[in-house]
């Protein structure tokens, strides 16, 4: 089994920051992709928002009444190893490690 | 699927933005009819809160209407446009269109239910007060007997728009702020429609619904502290108080959805 983690996601208009209203997972649940996880609240508005993975719930991150920032972890979820790439994240541990430079690169030794 | 609807009220196409969510299984119950609220939208008030899945997952058909001046919709220059009779007549007009049949107690999925949010209760409270034959039961989340658009200092709101000059009154203040929120909303059209509303002022006593009906608030909701005045008005009214919820947020309480859909499954 492999652990796959999600951020707050982008929200948009500009926001950076959301607050946890009600988690409707608890850790151990299994969850089926697109199911409603947690309501939270921003500056403008509330939402819910739907699971972007089936899985088995093993972390989530902000009490109710607490602030997460967007692109910090909200909920991790424990998957089959050979669903975790495929979702279309890169687990952290497998990040791109090659970088293509688009400029040329000003030598130094001259 | 997203339609303007065509029809012709008194002469005028009003183009509002009317969707119809089918259920996730067949099913033959009657469709729900949502009304959301000032200076929000179908999106803000029902696709992102997580309402249509919750109804469709729970076999209901729903039917979305984006108010004028709001969403998707249209925002006309004439005031009448956004008078609440002339949106309730638009309302009857969507209704029929959508093949929504009278009540009628061999056919389970006749008539209509009706889930309101703040000005869209208001809305909703109105419609089914004059329509008994067509609406079944409703669901009024954030209502109040008063009408915070009503007491809308038009005058300042300009004036703020126009030089900046700060806004007293704090229910103003707090309006005028939620229609400015969204950048798609074109703030002139949401003041039009707050003159129109100052014209046709909300009285729940003048046409209480008799249908049952559920009455649901934020503990910490201001806007709908009148709402046992609201309950007290008809006789078969139950209502729900949300523990720690205010006016923006007891819109996604999972309780909220719950005790909607049962109320209306009833």
């Amino acid at each position: 089994m492999a652990e796959l983690s999600f951020p707050l996601p982008d929200l948009g208009e500009g926001l950076i920051e959301a607050t946890v209203l009600e988690w409707l997972v608890a850790v151990g649940d299994t969850v089926e992709r697109n199911q409603p996880l947690v309501e939270v609240e921003t500056t403008k508005s509330a939402v819910e928002l739907p699971s972007p993975q089936a899985g088995v719930v093993v972390r989530v991150h902000g009490e109710p009444g607490e602030t997460v920032l967007v692109g910090d972890p909200l909920i991790v979820f424990e998957v089959p190893d050979n669903t975790a790439g495929i979702v279309g994240t890169v687990p952290q541990e497998q990040a791109p490690k090659r970088r293509v430079r688009l400029s040329p690169v000003d030598d130094d030794d001259d | 699927m997203g339609r303007h609807r065509d029809h012709l009220v008194e002469g005028i196409d009003p183009h509002l933005f009317v969707e119809e969510h089918s259920p996730a299984q067949e099913s033959a119950s009657r469709p729900v009819l949502l009304l959301h609220g000032f200076a929000s939208s179908t999106k803000l008030n029902w696709q992102d809160t997580g309402w249509i899945r919750a109804l469709t997952e729970a076999g209901r058909r729903v039917i979305t209407v984006d108010l004028p001046g709001h969403g998707n919709s249209a925002s006309p220059e004439e005031r009448d446009a956004y008078a609440p009779s002339r949106i309730r007549a638009d309302l009857l007009q969507l209704l029929q269109d959508s093949h929504v049949i009278p009540l009628d107690d061999a056919t389970p999925d006749s008539g209509v239910d009706i889930i309101g949010y703040s000005l869209g209760s208001r809305l909703a409270w109105e419609f089914g007060a004059t329509q008994p034959e067509l609406v079944h039961r409703m669901v009024l989340g954030g209502p109040g007997s008063a009408d915070p658009l009503a007491d809308f200092d038009l005058a300042a709101a300009q004036r703020h728009l126009t030089d900046g000059t700060p806004v007293e009154d704090a229910s103003t203040a707090d309006l005028l702020r939620m229609a400015r929120m969204v950048p798609s909303h074109d703030v002139f059209a949401l003041l039009t429609m707050v003159e129109a509303i100052k014209g046709e002022p909300f009285t729940a006593a003048e046409a209480v619904p008799h249908m049952p009906l559920l009455l649901v608030a934020g503990e910490n909701d201001d806007r709908a502290a009148t709402m046992p005045d609201l309950a007290a008005l008809s006789d078969r009214t139950e209502t729900l108080w949300l523990p720690g919820r205010t006016h923006t947020n007891a819109i996604t309480s999972r309780a909220f959805k719950k005790a909607a859909i049962d109320f209306l499954n009833a």
